[in-house]
């Protein structure tokens, strides 16, 4: 397969990790885009036979963390408001689960956020993900557990409507 | 309630993320269906997961927005017209594997690869800049004594642009290049047809004098020797006889 249709074919996703990042989507195709550019750019780093995902991923990860470190710091909420429009425009079964998710995600310190998505929504292994973030395994784990827990926490508050449920240890 | 030690959320998510091994799974397995509490906040932490892909996984179905395609569409225009990286790869293979091309006699394997690298490097050189229309030099053929003069200062030998008239190829400059740090000579020239040749130059360091050998992939033909301290390779897109007498030619010009 020719480097650019592999590529190519990573685009939806890099597309469905960076919205979940950054919480908008003009931000995200942004980042998209400048992953994008950086990658033709660097297309023979990539070794043949291996899959792009993750490679790109990792570009993605770290055009992410050039920006954050460059711009002055962004609000990366998304209003109520907002979700409520974005949403109407989807097929969401559920608008409110949908709202209570991005603002749990935006809850998350950033490294939390993005474990949780390269793990639970895109699928990566831990092994991938410490890959991608330049960090140890180890690191993933509990970074994982810790953004779940707090995830989880914020979700049944959500449901449920009571104060935060006492930790489980 | 069995007692054991209690599930920790490191273990609970590596269960949910299916990274635990056969018998860790089991464990967990006998302690979910034991314990409800545990059960339920595995339950919970399953839901966060199928919450994200609700929310977001529609994202992959969209058709991508018009700013990504043009940026692909441009990364398309900077590739080369033939894919360079199989040819010069086909090529270390030809010369390495013997294949219906010149091995180097009673060569050691890693000087063949040494010399398969060169190779790579000269053709690679060829096919990146003799597609270029408005910049296929670095420096004219009305200038040559000074191309001729700085390449000769920069690769610490005497270079020289081989006269190749007499096969109808005139010099239209040269350039300076980098393989892995070091640097190396590109001449090309051009016939009327406007079919180009590029002649390669790098200091031989480690590679021992060799005669005439040949390599070709993709269309693209390479002749090369080492002369020390040089090492030459003539690379173009012409039958294998033609550029036999080109290099021919080149090298009695050199000698």
């Amino acid at each position: 397969m020719d480097r650019r249709e592999a590529i190519a074919a990573e685009l939806p996703r890099l597309r469905r990790y960076a919205r979940a990042l950054v919480g908008e989507q003009g931000d995200a195709d942004d980042l998209v885009q400048e992953c994008l550019v950086r990658a033709l750019r660097r297309h023979r780093q990539w070794r043949r036979g291996e899959s792009p995902r993750k490679w790109l991923f990792a570009i993605l990860h770290n055009v992410y963390v050039d920006g954050v470190r460059r711009r002055a710091k962004r609000p990366g909420h998304v209003t109520l408001e907002d979700a409520g429009e974005a949403l109407g425009s989807r097929d969401s079964l559920d608008p409110a689960m949908g709202i209570d998710i991005e603002r749990g995600l935006r809850v998350l310190s950033e490294e939390q956020r993005q474990t949780v998505l390269l793990v639970g929504l895109e699928g990566l292994s831990y092994a991938e993900t410490a890959d991608i973030l330049g960090v140890p395994i180890g690191t993933v784990m509990s970074r994982l557990a810790r953004g779940r827990e707090r995830l989880r926490q914020h979700l049944q508050q959500g449901l449920d409507h009571r104060p935060p449920l006492t930790r489980i240890k | 309630m069995t007692s054991g030690r209690a599930v920790s959320d490191i273990e609970l998510n590596a269960y949910l993320d299916g990274e635990l091994g056969a018998e860790e799974r089991r464990v967990i397995e006998a302690r979910l269906s034991e314990d409800a509490a545990l059960a339920e906040r595995m339950a919970q932490l399953r839901r966060i997961n199928e919450q994200l892909r609700a929310r977001y996984d529609p994202i992959v179905a969209e058709p991508l927005p018009a700013s990504l395609e043009a940026a692909l569409r441009r990364g398309r225009a900077w590739q080369r017209p033939r894919p360079w990286m199989q040819i010069a790869a086909a090529i270390v293979l030809l010369m390495i594997g013997g294949a219906g091309g010149y091995v180097l006699r009673g060569a050691a394997l890693s000087e063949q690869i040494e010399s398969a690298s060169f190779v790579q490097d000269a053709v690679g050189a060829h096919a990146v800049y003799s597609v270029e229309v408005r910049h296929p030099v670095e420096v004219a053929a009305s200038e040559e004594d000074h191309l001729v003069k700085w390449l000769t200062k920069r690769i610490g030998a005497e270079i020289r642009a081989p006269d190749l008239g007499t096969l109808d190829f005139r010099l239209m400059g040269g350039r300076l290049l980098a393989a892995e740090g070091q640097p190396a000579a590109q001449f090309m020239y051009e016939d009327k047809r406007g079919r180009r040749l590029t002649l390669y130059v790098r200091q031989a360091d480690k590679m021992e004098n060799t005669a005439f050998q040949f390599a070709e992939a993709g269309g693209v033909s390479a002749f090369y020797w080492i002369d020390r301290p040089l090492a030459y390779a003539i690379a173009a897109e012409l039958p294998r006889e033609e550029l036999l007498a080109v290099s021919r030619l080149v090298y009695e010009q050199l000698d």
